[in-house]
Order: C-alpha cells, then sequence, then structure tokens
C-alpha cells in the first residue's frame, strides 16, 4: 500500500492543527473567550494523537523511525512536547500555560514540515534497537529542558511582574510562581537523567559502529557541555539551596546553549553524528 | 401575574436609614404572615441584609398597595418619620424578576459581586418557607433567583479577586506560593488590619502562625485564639529567617526592618522568597528591602492597586452577567406563561363544553334517534374547531418564549372574553 499521500496530508495538516491550537490557547491566555474551553482539550488530544499516528505512518511508509535528520527529529521533538504538555494539563488541570508550551511544539513541528525530505536509503545501523534507545533518551531530555525553559521564562515573566506591582494579564492567568518553579525544576531533572542516559549509551555504542568516531564530535561535546551545565545548576539548587529567580535565570542560559546545539551544529558543523 | 418588590438599599438610603430598616429572622418570621393577612400578599419573601431591606410577593388581588406595602415595613420598625415613603423603589412583573436576579447575581451590592447576598437570600427564602409564605411562584422565583447567583460566579469573573487590601494580601501570597499550608507567617502588631489579614491566612490553611507584639499580653490573647506562637518584639530580624510571609501592622516613627538586616536574613534562609506586606502607617519596613531578589514586599497602596484592579475587572463583567439574567428571565417568564398558559386552556376548553353540552341537551329530542350520535360528533367538532386556533396561539407563545408579555395579554384577553373565572387559588396559594 502506498502510503506517502497519507504521510503528504498528515504533514500539511499538523503544523495547521498546531497553528489552530496554538490560537486557541493563546485566544484563552490574552482574551477572554469562555466558548473556546470545551474544545480546547479535546482539540489538544486529537492533535497529539494525529501527530503520532503521523510519526507511524512516516515510519511505516519510508522503512525507518523518523530519526534521520535533524527535521525528521523536529518532529518527534515537537510531538514529545506535546505530549509533554498533555500529561501536564490533565495531571494539573491547569492550562494557562499551553500557548507558550504548543508555541513551541507549533515552531518545531513548522520547520520540520517544511524543510523534512523524503528518504529511503538509509545506513543498516539506523535500524539498531541501542540507537533507538540513545536517540529516544536524548530526545526525551531536550523535550523536557525544552519544557523546563518554557516554564523558566513564564516564571520570570511572572516574576517581574508582580515585583513591579503591574499585575496585569500575566498575572492574572498564570499559575503561582512556586508551581511554574516546581514545574520547571522537574522538568529538569528528567531532562538531565535523560540526556545522561542518551550520553552513556551513546559513547559505548558509537565507538563500535562509526569507525570514524571521535571524542571531540562537536554534537558530542556540545551535549556533553549542556549536560555538565544542567549538573552544576543542580547540584548548585541541591547543595547551595538556590531557590527562585536566580535558578530560572540559569535554566534559560542552560536552554540557550542547547538551542545553539540544536541548530549551529547540526546545519553548519560536519560529524558522523548526523545519521544520514 | 402580579409580581411587586419593594425595598430599600444602599442606593437609595443612607447607612442610618437602613440600620434603622434591618429585620432580624425574628421580625421577618413575624412580618411575613401578617403581609398575608392582611391580603397584600398571597405569596412573599422578606430579604434583609446590612445593604438592603427587601419585600417580594404576588398580590392578593389586582391591586397591589404599594404605598400601604411602604407604611406597613416603616410601621413594623417603628421607623417614622426618621424613614419616608421615599426611601423606598418599587417594581413590578419583569422589572421586579430582572431586579432580584441582579441582586442575586451580586451586581447592586455595595462592592460588586459581593459572595454573601446569595447566602442571605436563601436565608430569605427559607424564612417565607418557615412561615408558610412560600407558594408555587416564589418558591420557584427564588430558586431561579439563586440558579443565577450560581451561574453568574461560575460562568463569569464577578466574583473574582480580593476587593479588601486584607483579602488582597492573601491574594498575592497564593501567587507565590503554592500551598500556603506549608508556609508560615510572622505578624507585627495585633493591629485590625493586621488581625483580619491574618484571619484570612489561617482561613486558606497558613501553616504556621507567629506573633509579635509590644504588648505581649495582646499577641498571647491573639497566638491563643488563632492557634500561633508567640515572639518577643525584639526577636523580629531573627524570625525572618524562618518564616515565608510577614504580616507588619505596628505604628513606628521609624523603620523596625532595614534593607541590610533582610539582605542578610536572605543569606541565611538560602535565598527562599519572602513576602512580606507592610500595612503599617507610617510604614514599617524601609521600602528598599524590595529591591534585594526574591523579597516581595508590598505596602498599603500596592495592595490597593490590586484591589481596584479587581473591581474594574468585576465591573467588566458586568454585561455578561446581564446576558445571563436575560436568559433567566426568558426561562421563568417562560415557565411563568406555562403556567398561566395551560389552565386557561383547560378552563376554555371546560366552558365551550358546558355550553355545547347544555345545548345539546335542550335540543336533541328535535333529533331523530339514529341522529343523535352524528349531533354530537359534530357539535363536537365545531367545538373543536373554535379552540384550535386560539389554543395553538397560545402555545406557540410560550414555546418561543420571545413574547412572555404579550402571551400574558392573551391570557387576559381570552379569560375576560370568555368569562373565564380567575384561577389565582390553585396557583397562587401559598
Amino acid at each position: 500500500m502506498n502510503m506517502q499521500p497519507v504521510v503528504l496530508f498528515l504533514l500539511i495538516l499538523i503544523p495547521l492543527l498546531y497553528a489552530g491550537l496554538t490560537t486557541v490557547y493563546g485566544l484563552q491566555f490574552f482574551g477572554d473567550f469562555p466558548g473556546l474551553t470545551r474544545f480546547r482539550t479535546p482539540a489538544l488530544l486529537i492533535t497529539v494523537a494525529l501527530h503520532i499516528v503521523y510519526l507511524v505512518v512516516r515510519t511505516i511508509a519510508f522503512d525507518h523511525p523518523p530519526i534521520t535528520s535533524v527535521f525528521e527529529i523536529m518532529t518527534v521533538l515537537a510531538a514529545s512536547i506535546a505530549i509533554g504538555y498533555t500529561y501536564i494539563e490533565v495531571r494539573t488541570r491547569a492550562s494557562a500555560t499551553g500557548f507558550f508550551i504548543l508555541f513551541l511544539a507549533f515552531a518545531f513541528q513548522t520547520a520540520s514540515s517544511v524543510f523534512i525530505r523524503d528518504r529511503f536509503d538509509i545506513p543498516g545501523y539506523l535500524h539498531s534497537v541501542v540507537l533507538g534507545f540513545h536517540v529516544s533518551a536524548a530526545l526525551l531530555g531536550y523535550t523536557a529542558i525544552s519544557l523546563s525553559a518554557a516554564y523558566g521564562f513564564l516564571y520570570l515573566m511572572l516574576y517581574h511582574e508582580i515585583k513591579s506591582s503591574r499585575f496585569g494579564l500575566i498575572y492574572n492567568r498564570l499559575p503561582n510562581l512556586e508551581m511554574l518553579e516546581t514545574m520547571s525544576h522537574r522538568a529538569e531533572v528528567f531532562g538531565f537523567v535523560s540526556l545522561g542516559v542518551a550520553i552513556v549509551i551513546g559513547v559505548i555504542w558509537l565507538p563500535r559502529v562509526f569507525h570514524n568516531f571521535s571524542y571531540w564530535d562537536p554534537k558530542l561535546v556540545g551535549t556533553l557541555v549542556i549536560w555538565c551545565l544542567y549538573a552544576v545548576a543542580l547540584g548548585a539548587k541541591r547543595q547551595l539551596g538556590w531557590q527562585g529567580r536566580k535558578t530560572m535565570v540559569i535554566t534559560l542560559v542552560a536552554f540557550g546553549f542547547v538551542f545553539l546545539s540544536m541548530t549551529v551544529i547540526n546545519l553548519y558543523l560536519s560529524s558522523f553524528h548526523s545519521f544520514h | 401575574m402580579n409580581l411587586h418588590s419593594i425595598g430599600i438599599s444602599h442606593h437609595t438610603a443612607a447607612l442610618e436609614i437602613r440600620e434603622r430598616m434591618w429585620l432580624s429572622d425574628d421580625e421577618i418570621r413575624g412580618a411575613l404572615p401578617r403581609l398575608k393577612e392582611q391580603k397584600h400578599f398571597a405569596e412573599c419573601v422578606l430579604v434583609s441584609t446590612c445593604n438592603r431591606t427587601e419585600l417580594y410577593g404576588i398580590a392578593g388581588g389586582d391591586i397591589v398597595d404599594d404605598g400601604g406595602l411602604r407604611r406597613f415595613l416603616i410601621d413594623l420598625k417603628g421607623a417614622s418619620p426618621s424613614v419616608g415613603t421615599e426611601h423606598f423603589v418599587s417594581a413590578h412583573a419583569g422589572a421586579a424578576i430582572a431586579h432580584l436576579f441582579r441582586v442575586a447575581a451580586g451586581v447592586e451590592s455595595m462592592v460588586i459581586g459581593d459572595v454573601q447576598i446569595l447566602g442571605q437570600i436563601k436565608d430569605g427564602f427559607n424564612l417565607a418557607r418557615e412561615s408558610g409564605t412560600l407558594g408555587p411562584v416564589m418558591n420557584r422565583l427564588m430558586q431561579a433567583a439563586l440558579h443565577v447567583g450560581k451561574r453568574v460566579r461560575t460562568e463569569t469573573a464577578i466574583a473574582e479577586g480580593a476587593v479588601s487590601v486584607s483579602y488582597a494580601a492573601v491574594e498575592l501570597a497564593s501567587k507565590i506560593y503554592a500551598d500556603l499550608t506549608k508556609k508560615s507567617v510572622l505578624l507585627i502588631g495585633a493591629g485590625e488590619t493586621g488581625e483580619l489579614t491574618l484571619r484570612h491566612l489561617v482561613g486558606k490553611g497558613i501553616g504556621h502562625v507567629t506573633i509579635a507584639n509590644r504588648t505581649r499580653e495582646r499577641a498571647e490573647a491573639l497566638a491563643s485564639a488563632m492557634g500561633g506562637t508567640v515572639i518577643d518584639y525584639d526577636g523580629i530580624v531573627d524570625a525572618l529567617r524562618s518564616v515565608d510571609i510577614v504580616v507588619s501592622s505596628v505604628t513606628s516613627p521609624s523603620y523596625i526592618v532595614q534593607p541590610g538586616e533582610v539582605q542578610k536574613v536572605m543569606k541565611q534562609r538560602s535565598n527562599n522568597p519572602l513576602f512580606i506586606i507592610d500595612i503599617g502607617l507610617p510604614r514599617n519596613i524601609n521600602p528598599a528591602a524590595a529591591k534585594i531578589e526574591n523579597v516581595f514586599l508590598y505596602d498599603i497602596d500596592a495592595l490597593s492597586t490590586i484591589v481596584d484592579r479587581n473591581l474594574d475587572r468585576r465591573r467588566g463583567e458586568i454585561p455578561k452577567v446581564t446576558r445571563i439574567i436575560r436568559e433567566e428571565l426568558v426561562a421563568f417568564l417562560r415557565w411563568q406563561n406555562t403556567l398561566e398558559v395551560g389552565p386557561t386552556i383547560q378552563e376554555f376548553r371546560e366552558s365551550l363544553e358546558a355550553i355545547r353540552t347544555q345545548e345539546v341537551m335542550k335540543h336533541v329530542n328535535r333529533f331523530r334517534p339514529e341522529d343523535r350520535d352524528l349531533l354530537e360528533l359534530v357539535t363536537r367538532r365545531i367545538v373543536n374547531k373554535i379552540l384550535h386556533g386560539p389554543t395553538t396561539v397560545l402555545k406557540q407563545g410560550t414555546e418561543s418564549g420571545t413574547h412572555s408579555e404579550e402571551v400574558i395579554l392573551r391570557v387576559k384577553a381570552l379569560r375576560d372574553l370568555f368569562g373565564i373565572r380567575d384561577n389565582g387559588g390553585a396557583d397562587h396559594e401559598g
């Protein structure tokens, strides 16, 4: 069965769904549209479900999981963010942060849909289960770190609004500072552990598969730097008992490095580590 | 439906007048049966709060003695001559229902969105039930009013946000901390606003209360009432190390806490957020402390900003509340029309059937026995055809619910034209 028309249809549909979803959450946050409330969560669940269907169909159609290029990884990252956010919304019933988180998913998915290329000829090692674990752990880590940064950003917005006694829209709609800090911290810990797992698997497995493996590979070095940065930040929080604004600033700085790693290294520095 | 309302409120009378007209539960229990005995109302409910005393009822006859009702209330309290009939306002039919719904929604309250009024209306409802002055119409009307109150509070933000300085402090604390039950508060001074703020925090389940006051006995009395502990007034700065919230309301010519002390304390508490509410006049905490990271220091002006902003937000919700009131008013009038239309159609049918039977009986002997069944059939058909038009028009009015006043007029016209007696007995008795 030729599944490529379905892939193409979903490729166009998914970013449109995220655009609609982001608009709905944005209207809810910035305006007052009580009529949209009942459509919000079902729309989120439908979008996430269709995104999962898209990933499965794409895997079947091209006979490999969508992890062979940066733009394939971006769609998986968008799905991870949306799934992570869905879990948070269902658990906490707090939907005020939806616009900010889902906007990230929309941005990643749009970039992916525009630039992704259909690939059938992939190296044999891409069928490896170990690689699956490696990439999954890395993506989970990056997703969690993205969520952590998004909550850190929201924390800082609310912090400055409260400190400056403005008490505007951000003050009205966002959850409290402590909850945002907790969400950010938990996502950060999860991301740190996941990235750690990805690094360990990679360092053990990659030299066996790639004859041109180098410990100075930009992606490996970049990920290690990020991981060490998070290790320092989490350690400082734990040992020195840091709380509040300072830790959120560190979280955002660390995410800046992540963003650099995701873009500059993947797009501009050649490496054995690109899997294509 | 001869629904009438009469009342005195903060819109029409000053506090000293409203005070004179305030009714206790026992006074209401005594007044309601008298209103019924004196034929003012067949059903009635009295609601009395510090801001309003209002009477709602279904008139026993066609005419409402509005002046008599005003004098009844004034005489009930022996409030003449300080209270006059001019202090009251009245409304009738749909306007009276809309007024009750607006009161229940909190838009007529002194503080827009006041939540207490709904409980007070419920009290009035229960007192009328106890007093036997609650008939089917008032019962339905009061339930509709309570429904309006609940709807506006769940579907709009009319009751959201603190509208007092003391509660604004609690609202702000809830924007900083996730769970107040795990937090602790230090109250410096035992002034009225400080104590009120502490009461709100205790109401929210604050984890631990510490009180410091120049007069230790006063602090101990308050701590005993709130379930807290007392520290020496000199130990305030040391206490800042371990508490999360500070409420300060002492009268002091100079600042009692300086930024340097707060800075030092913040290091000792690992930069853990510290929320300070300074409601002292002059201020107790040096405002420069607000610049320190993770220190959230607010004075009475900042808290008043929150209150003003919340009141503006509540005012902005009034169009939504008005829409809900309109919907519920239409629903109530539709029910009311159904109540009137059903019995009217039934009585109209019975009236025509009585005429038909009477005429058939009178003239039946003029017909051959074999034609009598046909006579019965033909006359029944004529009656049904006469009934069909008016019945359909009346029912259409109740189904759409959009011409409620028109339907009432049609019912009245039909009753007048065909001499149908008033069915007030069944529907209007309490």
